[in-house]
């Protein structure tokens, strides 16, 4: 099978990330064009047989940490690190509607150091295993695990109030 | 217990809260969370996240795609990506692509994605030429939801460790049948090994009736299955997950019904069981 035909097949889902990551339709999807038209560029570099979805979450995580870094050299891009915001400025009080609550979720995750986002949105929404986190941002699993902590923690803190508790009693 | 000589990680929450923990380990976690509320909300926030996550972000799934993202067939030379293809390929992928609904439809409501998991009034994903009618996804996952909750309010107020007898059983839902206004029945999951140990009405949120079976395996293992009779007549949907937890409720949509399988069994296996429910339940 071609690998355009499988292509096609990530392109929801890449737009699905890009769109979580950015949190603006035009240069979410100006990323994942960018990751499309790299990745079949270099086709030839694929090794069939390989995780493709790995290896488009690569393509597009070094196309987006290359324009996070030529933006902030412009000084165009605000980055937070994680000292520089106190949490308790972002709380909101627990009788927010559901509408309010996905705008904080837009909210804090654009408050959240890139870094941590990246492994936050691969776990939480895309669902891949820390390993094929690791692969796909080459990093090791160890700075996945604290980055996967440290993100959720704050992303915890800047909606404190506002995400409804599943409260659930576990049962088996 | 082996939780003192090897005490729950951090990490290992994470790994809970994903789903990704060895089976070996989760008594442990568990454990440790009843033992420690703080935890406990903690990683029950974590879980409330990845649904919020999903809430906010799978309608992007179901997006008509820009032209300048529609990627050319293969035998085509021209420049790839800013080719167009037809717009109506579209549907197709976005469903084949949905993590949630893991690849699984019945019949062509395979085109409706994960439209429902969306946290917006009403779903309305349209597909295959909109023979299908958006079901208001606030109603259906509310029914997902209460589906879950009651998985885990009711389960174990369930005493009855044996299958009722038949005649019990048969009693149970010619009166069940009566107050939802239906020939309901309880289908028969004995085949995967679960028998009917139970069942009760509840009120859904609408006021409506819901009837509630329960079912167990010889490993102890629970599902329940909810049914409420719908105010509202709807096309039927293709599966959706919901994910509450450790508890994962398939539900679907089929004219006047919804039902919720709930189970805090491998996805797989509830997935099957909700194909045999599924499959017992609609008049051919």
């Amino acid at each position: 099978m071609d690998i355009r035909d499988e292509l096609i097949e990530h392109v929801p889902r890449l737009r699905r990330y890009a769109r979580a990551l950015i949190n603006n339709r035009e240069l979410a999807d100006d990323l994942v064009q960018d990751t499309l038209e790299r990745a079949i560029a270099r086709t030839e570099l694929f090794r069939p047989g390989t995780d493709l979805r790995a290896w488009l979450f690569t393509i597009m995580h070094n196309i987006f940490v290359n324009q996070v870094r030529k933006s902030a050299a412009r000084g165009a891009h605000v980055s937070v690190d994680d000292e520089s915001v106190p949490e308790t400025d972002y709380a909101v009080p627990a009788t927010q509607t559901s509408a309010l609550e996905v705008r904080d979720l837009d909210y804090a995750l654009q408050r959240l150091p890139m870094e941590q986002r990246e492994v936050v949105l691969l776990v939480g929404l895309e669902e891949m295993s820390y390993a094929d986190v690791a692969l796909a941002l080459d990093i090791p699993i160890g700075t996945v695990m604290s980055r996967l902590s440290r993100g959720r923690e704050r992303l915890r803190a800047l909606m404190a109030g506002s995400v409804p508790r599943a409260n659930l009693k576990v049962v088996r | 217990m082996s939780e003192q000589n090897n005490p729950v990680t951090q990490d290992e929450i994470h790994a809970y809260v994903d789903g990704t923990l060895s089976e070996a380990r989760r008594a442990d976690v568990e454990g440790e969370l009843e033992r420690n509320p703080e935890l406990a909300a903690r990683a029950s926030d974590f879980f409330a996240l990845n649904n919020l996550l999903h809430e906010r972000y799978d309608r992007v799934l179901d997006e008509p795609l820009p032209a300048r993202l529609r990627i050319a067939a293969p035998a085509a030379e021209a420049p790839a990506v800013r080719t167009a293809r037809p717009a109506a390929n579209w549907p197709r992928f976005a469903g084949l692509a949905a993590t949630l609904v893991l690849g699984v439809g019945i019949g062509w409501g395979m085109h409706f994605g994960v439209s429902g998991m969306s946290a917006s009034g009403g779903a309305t994903a349209m597909a295959g030429g909109g023979e299908l009618r958006a079901v208001s996804a606030d109603s259906s996952m509310r029914f997902a939801q209460q589906a879950a909750l009651a998985h885990v309010v009711y389960m174990p107020t369930v005493a009855r460790p044996d299958a009722m007898d038949d005649s019990q059983e048969q009693d149970f839902v010619k009166w069940l049948a009566n107050r939802l206004g239906t020939d309901v029945h309880a289908p028969m999951l004995s085949k995967s090994g679960f028998e009917l140990s139970g069942g009760r009405l509840l009120t859904g949120d609408d006021g409506g009736e819901v009837a509630q079976f329960m079912y167990h395996n010889a490993r102890g293992e629970r599902v329940t299955l909810c049914i409420s009779h719908r105010k509202t007549s709807a096309n039927t949907t293709a599966f959706k997950l919901y994910q509450d937890g450790p508890v994962n409720v398939f539900y679907w949509v089929d004219g006047d019904f919804g039902y919720a399988l709930s189970g805090g069994i491998d996805r797989k296996a509830l997935l099957q069981l909700a194909h045999d429910v599924y499959a017992q339940l609609t008049p051919r």
